[in-house]
C-alpha cells in the first residue's frame, strides 16, 4: 500500500484548523480576530501542501495513494491550489457575516472549511465512494452555510430547498455508482478503467444508464441545465456572504468530479457521453442566458449567469482529455471574478441579508468609484469581452471544442455570450449611468472586502493581458 | 533593434490615458489628454516620412511569440492602407479631444476613455495576428460604449446598448471565423497559427472560404455600416457627444472598410470574386437609401449621421469593384470622409453648444450674425458633395472610374448618389444660414472663437490639400492595392480591368 503524509497533507491541514478552531472557541471563548487567524494557518497551509503537491507529482507523475483510493496528480493538486485561495477570499469577503452571527461564526468559519476541504477531495478521489463520501462532505457543508441566518428572509428557504434537491442529485449520483459497479465489477476509477479499456461489452445498458445517472448528480453540482432550477432560488437566499464561496466552489469540485469521472474510468466511452455533455452544454448556455436578461435581482442574475457558464466550461469538457486544461482555465478564472463580484454584491446590499436587487447598485459609480470600476471589471469579464481573463477563458474553451469538431457548439455559444451582454451591460448602465437615489449610503469597505476584491479584480486583469503563464501551468493539470 | 514606432503608437495613448486618470486634477485632464494625442500625433508623422512609399508589403514590422500552442503572437506592421488610416486616427484625436471643453462631468474618466479608444483603433489597424487584432477589436468598443452611454445626449443609453450589442454580435461570428481560420489552416501549416501573413499561405477551399468570408464580412458590414446593418449608426452618431461622434464617423467607420480589404480581399479571394455582386448590390443601395433618407431628417446631426451611410457606400463600391482604381478610390475616400464629416460632426457640435438644439427648423438665416461658421459649413459641404478641387472630389472620382472598369451599371446607379448629396447637404445650408433670422435666440449668437478656428483650420487645410494634391496619398496607397489584386488574380481567374495606364490617370488627377 502507497502511503505517504503528503497525499493527505491538505486534508490534514484544514481538519487540524477545524478542530482547533471549534475546540479553542468552546475554551476559551476568543472572538473573531483568533477565528480569522486559525483559519488563515490552515487555509495557507492546505494551499502550501497543494503547491508541494503540485511540484512533486503534477503531469505525468501523479500516484494513487491509500489503496487507490487517492489520486494525487496535477489535477487533485490543481483543484486544490484553487479551491483554498478560493474559501480564504469567500470568508474575507463573508466577514461581515462572521462578525454579524456572534458566537455562531466560529461554525460558519470551520464549515467553510470543512466544505473547501471536501471540494478538494471530489478532485483527488480516485474511487467512486471515495468522490461520493468527498461530494457530502462538501454539500452538507454547503447546505447548512446556505441557511445560515436561518432567520433572515428567504435563507431557510434557500437552505432546505439546496438540501431536498441536493439529497436527492446524490442519491441519483450513488445510484449511478451502483450501476458502473455493476458493470465493471469496481468502484475503482483506475480500475474500471482498466477494465472498460480491455473488455468489450456487447449489452453496456447498464453501463450507459450509470453514466447517465452520473451525469445528473454532478451536472445539479455544477448547476447544468435542466438541473439548475435549485439555483436561482439558493443564490438570492443564501446571505450576501456566502454565496460567493458557494458559487464558486461549487464550480470547482463538481467539474473536478464531473472531468475525472468522465476521462478516466469512461475515457472509452467518449463518443457515447460526449454529445450528452454538449446537449447539456447548449442548453445550460441557452437557458441561463435566457433567464438572466429577466431578472432584477443581482444575485438571481448571477446565478442564471452561473448556469451560462457551466455550459461554456462544459464546452471544453466535450473535448475529452485534450479539454481539460482549458476547462481549469475557464473554472480557475471564473471563480475569482463569480468570488469578486458576489464580495462587492455583499458591501451594497448586505452580508447578513440575500436579496440584492438592482435598484441598490444606482449610480455605485459615484458612491463608490472602485467599487463599480471593479464589479464593471467583472462583469465585462464574465461577458468574455478581450483583456480580461474571461476572454482568453472563452477563447481557451471554445478552441478546445472546434479542435473536437463541435463546431455548432461554439458558434451557439458565441451567440449566447453576445446575449449575456444584455444583464452584464444592463448591470454597467445602472452603475455608471443612472443617478444614485438621494440618501443612498455610500458603501462600507472593510479590510476583507478591500483585499477579496483587489486581488480577483487584479487577477482578473493580470491574467487577461497575460494569460500565457496559467495556460502552461494547466496544461499539467490533468488527472493520471 | 530598431525602436519599434508601432508598439509605441499603441502604448502612447494608453501611458497618456492612466497619467490623466493618476494625476487627480479634473482641470488637467483635457491639456494632458491633448498633449498626450500631440506627441502620438508627431509620431504617426514620423511614421508617415520614414515610410518607403514604393514598396507593398508591410513596414516596421515587429513580430514574437507569445504562445506556441495557440500560434499567437505580437505582429504588428503597417502598409499603405493602414498607413493612412493611422496617421488619420493620431490627426483627429487631438482635434476631437480639443473639442470636448463642453464636457464638465467626470472628465478625467472621459479623458482617459478616449485615450484607450484612440489605443484600440490604432491597435486595430497595425495588428498582423488575427486573435491580437480581435483583442483590440473587441477592447476598443468598452471605452466607446463608455463614451456614448455617459457623456451622449438624452437617449445615451439606449444608443450605447445598441452600438455595443450590434458590434458584439458581429463580432461574435468574427471569432468563430477566426478559431475556424486557425485550425483550418494548421493542417497546411504545420500547427495551429493567427498570424495573418502565413495564412495568406493556406489554401482553402470555396465552401470554407464562403462561410469564413461571411463571418468575417457581416463582422465588418455592421461596423461599416452597409445597408441593412446599418441601424445602429444615426442612434449612436446622434447621442455621442461631438467627440464622439467625430472619432465614430472619422475612423471607427473605417475600421470595418479596412477589415474588408485586409482580411476578406486577400484571405477569401475566391469568396470575394464570387460575392462582388452582392456587396456591389449592398453598396450602391446605401448609397441611395443613405443619401435619400439624409434628405428627409430634421435634425442636423442624423443628416449628416445617414450621409455616412451613403458615404461609406462608395467606399465598400470602390473596394469590390477589385480594379486599382476602385480600391485606391475606396482607401482615399475613406480618409475624405473621416476629414469631411468629422468636420461637419464638429460644426453642428459648436452650434450645438450654442444653442442645445439641432432641429433644423430652430436655425435660419444664421449667415447673418455667425459669417465664418457659415463659410465652413458651406465650405464642407461642398468637400463632402465632390466639388473638384476639394478632397471628396478624388475619392468619388476614383470610386467611380474604378467601379466602371468593372460595373458599369452600378456605377451609372452610385453617381446619383453624388447629386443626392447636394441636394441633403445644400438643402440643410439653405434653411439654416441664408435668409432672414426666423428665431429670435439666433439673434445674439456669437461667431467662430479662436479654439473652434484652431480646431477647423487644420481640417480645412488637409481638405483642400487632398483635393489639389492628391499624389502622394495615392502613391502610399497603390503599392498594396495592387498586391491584393495581384493575389487575386493569382487565386483566381478574375482578371482585374484596366485602362491599360493606371499610373497616368493617379499622376493626372494629381497635377
Amino acid at each position: 500500500m502507497n502511503l505517504d503524509f503528503l497525499a493527505i497533507a491538505p486534508t490534514v491541514a484544514i481538519t487540524v484548523a477545524v478542530v482547533l478552531l471549534l475546540m479553542v472557541d468552546v475554551t476559551f471563548k476568543v472572538g473573531p480576530r483568533w477565528w480569522g487567524i486559525v483559519a488563515t494557518l490552515g487555509l495557507v497551509g492546505a494551499t502550501t501542501a497543494s503547491v508541494w503537491q503540485w511540484v512533486e507529482y503534477r503531469g505525468p507523475d501523479g500516484e494513487l495513494f491509500f489503496s487507490d483510493m487517492l489520486a494525487v496528480d496535477g489535477f487533485s493538486s490543481f483543484a486544490g491550489m484553487l479551491i483554498f485561495p478560493i474559501a480564504g477570499l469567500g470568508l474575507m469577503a463573508g466577514w461581515q457575516l462572521v462578525k454579524g452571527v456572534g458566537r455562531r461564526g466560529a461554525e460558519f468559519v470551520a464549515l467553510s472549511l470543512i466544505a473547501a476541504s471536501g471540494a478538494h477531495l471530489m478532485a483527488a478521489s480516485a474511487n467512486l465512494i471515495m468522490l461520493f463520501i468527498a461530494l457530502e462532505v462538501f454539500s452538507i457543508s454547503l447546505y447548512v452555510l446556505a441557511g445560515f441566518t436561518r432567520k433572515g428572509e428567504g435563507a431557510d428557504e434557500a437552505a432546505l430547498k439546496y438540501f431536498l434537491l441536493g439529497a436527492l442529485a446524490s442519491a441519483v449520483f450513488l445510484y449511478g455508482i451502483a450501476l458502473v459497479f455493476a458493470a465493471t465489477g469496481t468502484t475503482s476509477m483506475y480500475g474500471a478503467k482498466a477494465f472498460l479499456d480491455s473488455t468489450l461489452i456487447l449489452r453496456p445498458g447498464i453501463l450507459l444508464a450509470g453514466i447517465a445517472l452520473l451525469l445528473v448528480g454532478l451536472g445539479f453540482k455544477v448547476s447544468a441545465a435542466p438541473f439548475h432550477v435549485w439555483a436561482p432560488d439558493v443564490y438570492q437566499g443564501a446571505p450576501g456572504g456566502v454565496t460567493g464561496f458557494l458559487a464558486a466552489g461549487a464550480k470547482i469540485a463538481g467539474f473536478a468530479a464531473m472531468a475525472r469521472v468522465l476521462v478516466i474510468p469512461l475515457g472509452s466511452y467518449i463518443d457515447d457521453w460526449a454529445p450528452a455533455i454538449a446537449v447539456m452544454s447548449a442548453a445550460s448556455v441557452i437557458i441561463g442566458t435566457l433567464f438572466a436578461i429577466a431578472q432584477t435581482d443581482l444575485k438571481r442574475m448571477l446565478a442564471y449567469s452561473s448556469v451560462a457558464h457551466a455550459g461554456f466550461i462544459m464546452t471544453a469538457l466535450v473535448a475529452g482529455p485534450a479539454g481539460i486544461g482549458d476547462m481549469w482555465f475557464y473554472v480557475a478564472t471564473y471563480a475569482f471574478q463569480v468570488v469578486g463580484a458576489f464580495a462587492i454584491a455583499a458591501v451594497v446590499s448586505g452580508a447578513l441579508t440575500g436579496r440584492s436587487p438592482l435598484s441598490d447598485y444606482a449610480g455605485l459609480s459615484d458612491r463608490s468609484p472602485l467599487l463599480a470600476a471593479a464589479m464593471g471589471l467583472f462583469m465585462l469579464s464574465m461577458a468574455g469581452i478581450p483583456l480580461t481573463s474571461g476572454f482568453i477563458g472563452k477563447a481557451a474553451v471554445f478552441r478546445a471544442a472546434i479542435n473536437a469538431d463541435y463546431l455548432w457548439l461554439v458558434i451557439l455559444g458565441l451567440v449566447a455570450a453576445v446575449g449575456g451582454l444584455f444583464f452584464y451591460l444592463r448591470l454597467i448602465v445602472v452603475m455608471y449611468m443612472q443617478p444614485a437615489p438621494d440618501g443612498a449610503a455610500h458603501p462600507q469597505l472593510h479590510f476583507g472586502t478591500r483585499f477579496a476584491v483587489g486581488v480577483t479584480a487584479v487577477v482578473t486583469i493580470v491574467v487577461g493581458f497575460v494569460p500565457w503563464p496559467l495556460l502552461d501551468w494547466v496544461k499539467d493539470a490533468v488527472p493520471l | 533593434m530598431t525602436f519599434p514606432i508601432l508598439s509605441a503608437l499603441i502604448a502612447l495613448p494608453v501611458i497618456g490615458g492612466l497619467v490623466v486618470l493618476l494625476v487627480k486634477r479634473d482641470d488637467l485632464a483635457l491639456p494632458l489628454s491633448i498633449a498626450s494625442s500631440l506627441v502620438t500625433f508627431g509620431g504617426a508623422v514620423w511614421l508617415l516620412f520614414a515610410f518607403e512609399s514604393g514598396e507593398a508589403g508591410f513596414q516596421f514590422v515587429e513580430k514574437s511569440t507569445w504562445h506556441e500552442p495557440w500560434g499567437v503572437g505580437w505582429h504588428v506592421g503597417v502598409d499603405g492602407i493602414s498607413l493612412l488610416m493611422v496617421v488619420l486616427t493620431a490627426f483627429l484625436f487631438p482635434i476631437a479631444l480639443l473639442a470636448s471643453t463642453a464636457i464638465t462631468h467626470r472628465l478625467r474618466q472621459y479623458a482617459a476613455s478616449m485615450l484607450f479608444l484612440q489605443a484600440g483603433i490604432t491597435g486595430v489597424f497595425l495588428a498582423l495576428d488575427l486573435l491580437v487584432f480581435f483583442i483590440f477589436w473587441e477592447a476598443m468598443l468598452v471605452p466607446m460604449y463608455f463614451i456614448i452611454g455617459i457623456w451622449g445626449g438624452e437617449r445615451r443609453v439606449h444608443a450605447a446598448v445598441k452600438f455595443f450589442l450590434f458590434t458584439a454580435f458581429g463580432s461574435a461570428l468574427m471569432f468563430a471565423a477566426i478559431l475556424s481560420l486557425g485550425f483550418l489552416a494548421s493542417d497546411q501549416l504545420g500547427g495551429p497559427t493567427f498570424d495573418f501573413v502565413e495564412l495568406l499561405g493556406a489554401d482553402l477551399t470555396r465552401n470554407a472560404q464562403f462561410w469564413l468570408f461571411a463571418a468575417f464580412g457581416i463582422s465588418f458590414a455592421i461596423k461599416v455600416p452597409i445597408f441593412p446593418f446599418h441601424t445602429w449608426l444615426p442612434d449612436a452618431h446622434v447621442e455621442a457627444p461631438t467627440a464622439g461622434s467625430v472619432i465614430l464617423a472619422g475612423v471607427l467607420l473605417k475600421l470595418g472598410a479596412y477589415g474588408l480589404i485586409r482580411f476578406n480581399l486577400t484571405l477569401f479571394p475566391e469568396a470575394a470574386v464570387d460575392l462582388v455582386p452582392v456587396l456591389a448590390v449592398l453598396a450602391v443601395i446605401g448609397i441611395i437609401y443613405g443619401a435619400m433618407v439624409a434628405i428627409v431628417q430634421t435634425d442636423i446631426k442624423r443628416l449628416v449621421a445617414y450621409s455616412s451611410v451613403s458615404h461609406l457606400g462608395f467606399v465598400v463600391l470602390g473596394v469590390f469593384a477589385l480594379t486599382t482604381q476602385g480600391l485606391q478610390g475606396g482607401v482615399i475616400q475613406m480618409v475624405n470622409h473621416g476629414l469631411t464629416t468629422g468636420l461637419l460632426f464638429l460644426l453642428v457640435g459648436m452650434i450645438y453648444e450654442r444653442r442645445h438644439t439641432r432641429e433644423i427648423s430652430e436655425f435660419g438665416g444664421l449667415a447673418t450674425v455667425m459669417p465664418l461658421f457659415a463659410g465652413a459649413f458651406l465650405f464642407t459641404a461642398f468637400a463632402s458633395i465632390g466639388l473638384p478641387g476639394l478632397n471628396g472630389f478624388v475619392g468619388e472620382f476614383f470610386v467611380l472610374i474604378g467601379s466602371y472598369l468593372s460595373l458599369p451599371g452600378y456605377a451609372i446607379a452610385a453617381a446619383f448618389g453624388v447629386v443626392l448629396a447636394a441636394v441633403y447637404l445644400l438643402w440643410a445650408y439653405q434653411r439654416m444660414f441664408t435668409g432672414e433670422i426666423t428665431v429670435e435666440a439666433n439673434r445674439g449668437l456669437s461667431d467662430l472663437n479662436l479654439r473652434e478656428k484652431i480646431i477647423i483650420i487644420p481640417m480645412a487645410a488637409l481638405v483642400v490639400f487632398l483635393g489639389v494634391y492628391p499624389k502622394p496619398a495615392l502613391e502610399i496607397i497603390k503599392p498594396s492595392v495592387d498586391a491584393i489584386l495581384e493575389r487575386i488574380e493569382e487565386k483566381t481567374d478574375y482578371v482585374v480591368p484596366d485602362f491599360g495606364s493606371t499610373g497616368d490617370i493617379a499622376v493626372e488627377v494629381g497635377e
